[in-house]
Order: C-alpha cells, then sequence, then structure tokens
C-alpha cells in the first residue's frame, strides 16, 4: 500500500510539472506575448524605453527555459510564486485572501451534495420506475441541461426578489469563516451550487445502485432472508461506493469551475472571479497560481479518492495496482 | 457470429430492456429471419419512444434555426434601425415574443442565435470525439510507457477545471466564431480520450484481439477492424453528451461575456441579458428561450442515453 501511495504521489508531481510547464508556456502564445501585461501594467500608449525597462525588471528578457528553471526553482526551493501585475500583491497574498473563501463555498455544497444524493439515489434506485423515481430523474435532466447561471438567476430572482427575501449576496468581508457567522447570506449561493451538483451525483448513484442489484450477491442476500433494508445497505450500497468515491475526487475541479459561475452571479469575491479577472487583463503569475492550487486539489483529491477506494474495497488493496 | 441473430433473440433481448414491459416492437417475427446489425440497433432505439420525440424535437429546433432567419428575415444585426422600435415591448402581433433590451425581435433572435449555438456545439463536440477517439485509440492500445505518458498529460488537463482553461485560452486567442469552435473542442476533449482509452485498453487484452496478433495481424489493422468497430457504442454516447456538454459551455461563455460578440449573438449571450430582465418582469426575454434551451439539451442527453442501450450489444447477444 505505501508503495502504491508513494507511486502515486511520484507520478502526481510528474502531473503537476505539465500543468505548470503548459500554463507557463501558454502566454507565449499571446499577442505581445510574454510582454502582453506590460501593457496592462504600463498602459496601451507605453513608451519603448519603459517597456524595456518593465521588461528587464521582471526578467523577460531571458529565454524561455531559464524563465522556466527560475520560476521552478523559486516555487520549489521559495515556495515563491510569484508577484501579481496588476493587484501589486504577491500570489500567496491574493491565494491566501481568496481560496478559503472558495474553499468554504465548494466544501459546504460538496457535503450537503453527499448528504442529499446519496439517499437519494438508494431511494430512486430502491423504487425504480415510481412516480417518485421519474420526477426525481426528470428534475435531475432538466438541472443538469440548466446553465448554471441561469438557475442561480432564478433562485435569486424566486427567493430573493420576490420571496423570503434571502440576501441576494453573501456577506464580502475576507473572514473565511463568514460561512459560519453568517449562514443565511449563504443560502441562496451554497444551495445552488449544491443542487446543480446534486443533479449529476444523484444520476450516478442511482445508476451504480441498479447496477449492484442485478449482481448474485445481492440476490443470495434476498434468498437467505435479508430485509430488504439490509440488502440495500450492507449490500448493494457499500459496493456502490467505490464508484462514487472516485467520481468525487474527478469532481473537485468542476466544482472550482462551478463555483466560478456562483460567484459571479451572487457577487462573491473569490477564486473564480479573481482567475476570470487575473485571465482577461493577462496577470500571468496570478493564473498560474491559481491553476496550480486547483490542480493540487485535484490531484490530492483522486489521491484520497485512490486510497478511500482501497478502504471500501479490500480487492484493490491487495492487488494494488489496479489503476 | 455475433452480428447477424435471428429476430427471435432479438425480442428476448428488447423484452429485457427497462422500458420495453408492455409494448412490443413492430419486428417481423419469423425465426430464420436474419436481421442486420443496424436494424438491430434501430429497432432498440426507436422502441424508446422519448428518445424519438428527443430526435424529432431536436431535427424541428435545429431546421428553423438554419431556415427562419431565411424565410421570414428580422433585423437582427443593424442596431441603428432598432431606434424606432420600443425596447423591451411585450408580445405583439408585429413580435410574437415581444422585442429585446436592444430592440431586436426576439423571436427572431431565439432562432438567429440557435444558429451560432448550435453550430457550435456540433461542430465542437465533433472536434473532442475527434481528438478524443485517437488519442485515447493510441494510448490504450501502446499501453506501457507510451500510455504512462500519455496518460499523465491527460490527467494534468483534466485537473485544471475547463472554464479556466477556456477563459485563459479565449483572452489569448480571442474570440472569433472559429476559434471558439476550436478552442471549445479543445478545452473538452481530455475526458472522452480517457472513457475511449479505457475501452481500447480492454478490448486489447480480450481473445479475439489475441487471435488477430496471433495470426500476424498489424497495429492500425487491429485498431480499424477490432477495437474500433467494438468501442462505437462508447465512441457515440460520449459525442452525443459532448455535443450537450459543448452547447453549455458556450452559455456558460455567454454569461461571462465571452460568447458570440454582438450584435451577433448566441443562446448563452442572450439568456444572459434576460435574465437581468426578469426582475423588471420581462419573462418573454428569458422564459421562451430557457425552455427551448434547456429542452434541446435534454432531448440531446436523452438521445445520448438511448444510443448506449441501442448500442449496448449484451443486450442483443444473449
Amino acid at each position: 500500500m505505501l508503495n502504491y501511495i508513494l507511486r502515486r504521489i511520484a507520478q502526481s508531481l510528474l502531473v503537476l510539472l505539465i500543468v505548470v510547464f503548459v500554463t507557463f508556456s501558454l502566454p507565449y502564445f499571446q499577442t505581445n506575448g510574454i510582454m502582453a501585461p506590460a501593457y496592462a501594467v504600463l498602459g496601451t500608449h507605453a513608451t519603448p524605453a519603459n517597456l524595456a525597462i518593465w521588461a528587464q525588471q521582471n526578467g523577460m528578457n531571458h529565454p524561455f527555459f531559464v524563465r522556466f528553471w527560475t520560476y521552478l526553482t523559486q516555487l520549489i526551493f521559495h515556495f515563491n510564486l510569484g508577484h501579481s501585475y496588476k493587484q501589486n500583491m504577491s500570489v500567496w497574498g491574493v491565494i491566501a485572501l481568496y481560496v478559503p473563501r472558495t474553499l468554504w463555498l465548494a466544501l459546504s455544497a460538496l457535503i450537503l451534495t453527499l448528504i442529499i444524493s446519496l439517499p437519494l439515489g438508494i431511494i430512486q434506485a430502491s423504487r425504480r420506475n415510481t412516480v417518485f423515481d421519474y420526477s426525481a430523474t426528470g428534475t435531475a435532466f432538466i438541472l443538469y441541461a440548466m446553465p448554471s447561471f441561469l438557475l442561480c438567476m432564478l433562485a435569486l430572482d424566486a427567493f430573493s426578489f420576490h420571496t423570503l427575501h434571502l440576501p441576494s449576496s453573501p456577506p464580502s468581508g475576507v473572514a473565511p469563516w463568514a460561512i459560519f457567522t453568517d449562514p443565511v447570506g449563504f443560502a441562496l449561493p451554497v444551495g445552488c451550487l449544491t443542487l446543480l451538483s446534486v443533479a449529476g451525483v444523484s444520476r450516478f448513484m442511482r445508476g451504480t445502485i441498479l447496477e449492484t442489484l442485478v449482481q448474485d450477491y445481492v440476490r443470495t442476500a434476498k434468498a437467505k432472508g435479508c430485509s430488504n433494508l439490509r440488502v440495500l445497505f450492507r449490500h448493494a450500497f457499500r459496493n456502490a461506493l467505490g464508484p462514487i468515491i472516485t467520481i468525487l475526487g474527478l469532481s473537485i475541479p468542476g466544482l472550482f469551475g462551478g463555483a466560478l459561475i456562483i460567484e459571479s452571479v451572487f457577487n462573491y469575491g473569490g477564486l473564480g472571479i479573481q482567475t476570470v479577472f487575473a485571465a482577461t487583463n493577462s496577470d500571468v503569475p496570478i493564473v498560474l497560481g491559481i491553476t496550480l492550487l486547483v490542480a493540487i486539489f485535484t490531484l490530492a483529491g483522486n489521491l484520497l479518492a485512490d486510497i478511500a477506494l482501497g478502504l471500501v474495497n479490500p480487492r484493490i488493496r491487495i492487488e494494488g495496482n489496479a489503476r | 457470429m455475433t452480428e447477424q441473430i435471428s429476430s427471435e433473440i432479438l425480442h428476448e433481448a428488447i423484452d429485457r430492456l427497462p422500458t420495453s414491459r408492455d409494448v412490443r416492437p413492430a419486428i417481423p417475427k419469423t425465426d430464420d429471419e436474419i436481421i442486420p446489425l443496424w436494424r438491430q440497433r434501430l429497432a432498440i432505439f426507436s422502441h424508446n419512444k422519448l428518445a424519438v420525440a428527443s430526435v424529432i424535437f431536436l431535427f424541428i429546433v435545429t431546421a428553423s434555426c438554419y431556415l427562419v432567419p431565411w424565410l421570414h428575415p428580422t433585423n437582427q444585426t443593424n442596431q441603428a434601425a432598432t431606434f424606432n422600435i420600443p425596447w423591451n415591448q411585450p408580445p405583439s402581433w408585429a413580435h410574437p415574443l415581444g422585442t429585446d433590451s436592444s430592440g431586436f425581435d426576439e423571436l427572431g433572435r431565439i432562432f438567429y442565435g440557435g444558429e451560432y449555438s448550435l453550430t457550435l456545439g456540433f461542430l465542437s463536440g465533433f472536434i473532442t470525439i475527434v481528438i478524443g477517439t485517437v488519442y485515447g485509440m493510441i494510448s490504450g492500445f501502446m499501453a506501457g510507457f507510451t500510455d504512462t505518458v500519455m496518460m499523465r498529460i491527460l490527467d494534468a488537463f483534466l485537473s485544471i477545471p475547463y472554464l479556466f482553461l477556456l477563459i485563459t485560452l479565449i483572452s489569448i486567442f480571442g474570440r472569433s466564431t472559429t476559434f471558439l469552435i476550436g478552442i471549445i473542442g479543445f478545452s473538452l476533449w481530455w475526458g472522452n480520450a480517457r472513457i475511449i482509452r479505457g475501452d481500447a485498453l480492454l478490448i486489447r487484452n480480450l481473445e479475439y484481439s489475441q487471435a488477430a496478433t496471433a495470426m500476424g495481424a498489424g497495429k492500425m489493422h487491429i485498431i480499424r477492424r477490432h477495437v474500433f468497430p467494438n468501442s462505437i457504442s462508447n465512441i457515440v454516447t460520449v459525442a452525443t453528451f459532448s455535443v450537450a456538454d459543448a452547447i453549455l459551455f458556450l452559455s456558460a461563455l455567454g454569461f461571462l461575456g465571452l460568447g458570440i460578440q454582438t450584435p451577433q449573438t448566441d443562446w448563452g449571450t442572450m439568456l444572459q441579458a434576460g435574465s437581468v430582465q426578469i426582475q423588471n418582469g420581462y419573462w418573454w426575454e428569458v422564459f421562451p428561450l430557457a425552455t427551448i434551451f434547456i429542452l434541446v439539451v435534454v432531448s440531446i442527453n436523452y438521445i445520448g442515453d438511448a444510443l448506449r442501450d441501442a448500442f449496448e450489444v449484451r443486450l442483443i447477444e444473449r
């Protein structure tokens, strides 16, 4: 097991290297190349002298691989992600400010998703082809097909402007624990993000449980007289846990992507808005730093998912290199 | 021969489908007739009434998006000409779905925007499946070191959120319609490649592939004659879902103001502009389009589900 984890970590580091390489080389394809931020900082009418000074100050005159090497060594030995051109802050400052906010949003939505969609999927699978199943599947289909911003806007209109009068925007202070001190303010964004991911996860859960319900061991369990509930939870659910854990690990980038839309609709300064702002203003260090961070989250999530998979499924633990 | 079976077995297989308790499909029931594979699939697909309805609906919407702007042209691009037309006008005989906040005819604009949304959706969905299939097939079939390297590259791209990648690429390459197709296609193929690679890896180790190798078949031959035809079920299904995803991602871009540039438009941009107006009670700028949009994506997804059933060889064979 330890051997397996170590190998997975080594592979993840390789993947991170690829992510850094790709995001680092993308700005070279821009108009004005890596000097694009100079125009964003100094203005479009910057004199060539100013541009040259800026290039010298920011190390833009070095060849690609020298710059890449500098970036890597700074990152690995000094944990230095660079300096934001546009916001005049270190990238770590921006990350420390906004990541916790998005993380709380995404995490609470993830937990709520699990709490809602696992039982929902199980009930749907056990009462297959009933009115309840059809209506839940239909709702999931519609939610899945809806642009996320549209759902948010409709929710905003219904529950903020017409009924209930929930706050249309979460508290805008930078305290990451605001979600605990003012949960009502987060009701709409967290609710929308949850609803969007419940659509996918519950549908997947239903399919997985259905697949396990036709297995031989379920029939055996029924034959020896297990109650329906026992069959569902002891036999079907435990065997369906594997795919669910994998999907959860894979859904982390999706959560961050979804948070981007939620943040823009509900005007909540978080990671997503920062990324869009940085990308459209060619603030390369921020884009690099945030992409790297999300990639680390995703890889860690996948790794944890695989380890958890080994915990819930002894067969994988023995084989070790099932993937 | 697994590809040629009698109608008797097909009937049994259809009976085993979840949706076929009560009605039997209209296939001639003779014991000795051999039914070609595509007709078996068509029979299973057309047995699913909702899927057939989805195909018809999608066809009608697509056809009207491409034809209506020609048959009944409305002004959708000339902003100077809309000064005389009241903005945000409720539905009337002159404008069946009212006018939007720039004075454009809403009904005509739905079709006009749909032309862009659907074209981009279908084309970039097509790109994702072509790149994904080629990449996945090569990676799954080569196995070993090549596979490991190709999969790690895939992992790297899969760990970046699609939207972040899309936005970064758009801010670099601009957003002309052609580039948007390419960018969306390029940003969404990673997942497809992984699914198809899994298939290729599986089929490569099956007995018939090994038998072909033993008989001296080349790699390209095995990919063409064995791996590709046997993973076609996943390819078709994944392609369908990719089109729906591409349409959704384009709408998200429209919301962020990175969609098709005005005065041209796409459904995402229109929905964004309209959803701002719900608070003013201008329902005609959102709900008709939202209904069409959701139904289009739902029907594409539903067609994908039905296709998966139709291509599920195991349902036919046993």
